[in-house]
């Protein structure tokens, strides 16, 4: 299964993202929809789906041979999934004072978990399975490698991190915790 | 090699020798505190890094604070710097303050998320502040504390204005050396402090502004406030709390 981080500067630019495919196994959280439904109808529906999300994944269907539900794998598909949670996100963190708000949002097979650094960045975490403990410590360690980039003096809270050292310590930490 | 002679870095204070600028300089503490932490001093440090590669920040732990502390001495003369160089490329004293005070902004930001890492890294479930009461508090001790090693001294609530509040130190850091003349009487450097202060509001989503005026008593005469005009979505978002 795979992980999708990005992280978002106080003016929801996105600075940083990671896709992470993890070699633990799919803990199995199948949609009920779609187990529900013959199996003619989901690819049908996934169809539909993903004609509405405005995805192209019938490569998906004819490689994989398995078919995945609303074409959720596409790059521009995460993302729309990631921005749409960040209205959800916003009206947590006015009301919630605890920095790490665990599944905040459901779409389709993804559920977005977010943390929030007294800072106001935005760190959205987009994942399959359920692993509350796994994903806060990754987003700790994320976090404590985002502060040392901010003390950077050239870093300003809307400059993209393109630090490579960085990239490697996220995915480091990613492996261990995702 | 460069790095066994840390005075190096302090010698442009008497160009002439190498060797009498370290002896007029000598004290040992202060070798260290104008060293560089992340330079290392030690040849057992030296040899765990291969050759070539360049110490890095996120090698670092951010926990350590007692040897990085900065001498007094060393940031009142780079402050005095600072405000001569900004002085020079301004027109009035609004624009010098202005100036002061982006200067202390992108501190301020750096300060808010660092202090809330040594505070809450560590704890199970990290907070942020979300009410604007505490988060003043946390300013008045925490900030004040970590950036000048000292709470300030009072907060004030505004009678005339309810989005106006304002902390107030007696002897503020900043200005300790730094006296005034008297055309420009106006000018109160403690608006890099007021820049730390809006950063940190803006951060924990409080957006504010801040100014910063000199308002002495006869035993303190550096006495400075820094008034914070809240912006009307903050006190909106209060009520709601309340309610």
């Amino acid at each position: 299964m795979s992980h999708h981080l990005f992280l978002l500067s106080p003016s929801d630019t996105p600075l940083y993202s990671l896709t992470h495919h993890s070699s633990k196994p799919v803990a199995n959280v199948s949609s009920p929809l779609s187990s529900n439904l013959p199996n003619w109808s989901t690819s049908a529906f996934a169809g539909t789906l993903t004609a509405l999300s405005g995805a192209s994944s019938s490569a998906h269907q004819t490689s994989s041979g398995a078919v995945r539900m609303g074409g959720g794998q596409d790059r521009h598909v995460i993302q729309m999934i990631a921005n749409a949670s960040l209205d959800v996100i916003e009206d947590l963190m006015k009301s919630q004072s605890t920095m790490f708000l665990k599944s905040v949002d459901k779409f389709n097979e993804w559920t977005v978990s977010a943390f929030i650094t007294p800072g106001n960045m935005k760190f959205v975490l987009l994942h399959e399975g359920k692993n509350d403990d796994g994903i806060k410590a990754f987003f700790t360690d994320v976090w404590e490698l985002y502060v040392k980039t901010m003390l950077n003096p050239f870093h300003t809270a809307h400059t993209p991190i393109r630090s490579t050292v960085f990239d490697a310590r996220v995915r480091a930490s990613a492996k261990k915790y995702l | 090699m460069a790095y066994t002679q840390p005075h190096s870095r302090v010698s442009v204070l008497s160009t002439s020798s190498q060797s009498s600028s370290v002896e007029h300089l000598s004290p040992a503490a202060s070798s260290t505190r104008f060293s560089l932490p992340s330079i290392p001093t030690t040849p057992g440090v030296l040899t765990q890094r291969p050759a070539g590669v360049r110490p890095n920040i996120y090698d670092r732990n951010l926990n350590k604070t007692r040897i990085t502390e900065v001498s007094g001495a060393a940031f009142t003369f780079l402050f005095s710097e600072i405000v001569q160089y900004t002085q020079k490329r301004v027109s009035g004293i609004n624009d010098l303050e202005r100036r002061l005070n982006t200067l202390g902004y992108r501190i301020g930001s750096r300060v808010l998320e660092l202090m809330a890492w040594r505070a809450e890294a560590a704890s199970k479930a990290p907070k942020r502040e979300i009410r604007f009461l505490p988060a003043l508090m946390s300013i008045h001790t925490q900030v004040w504390r970590a950036v000048f090693g000292k709470p300030a001294d009072a907060i004030e609530k505004s009678v005339e204005n309810a989005d106006e509040y304002m902390i107030v130190d007696n002897d503020p850091l900043v200005e300790r050396y730094i006296s005034v003349p008297k055309d420009m009487s106006q000018l109160s450097c403690s608006s890099f402090t007021a820049g730390i202060v809006e950063a940190v509001l803006d951060g924990l989503g409080f957006p504010a502004r801040v100014t910063a005026h000199n308002t002495p008593l006869p035993q303190f005469p550096s006495r400075t406030t820094i008034l914070i005009k809240l912006e009307k979505s903050v006190l909106e978002r209060e009520e709601i709390f309340k309610g």
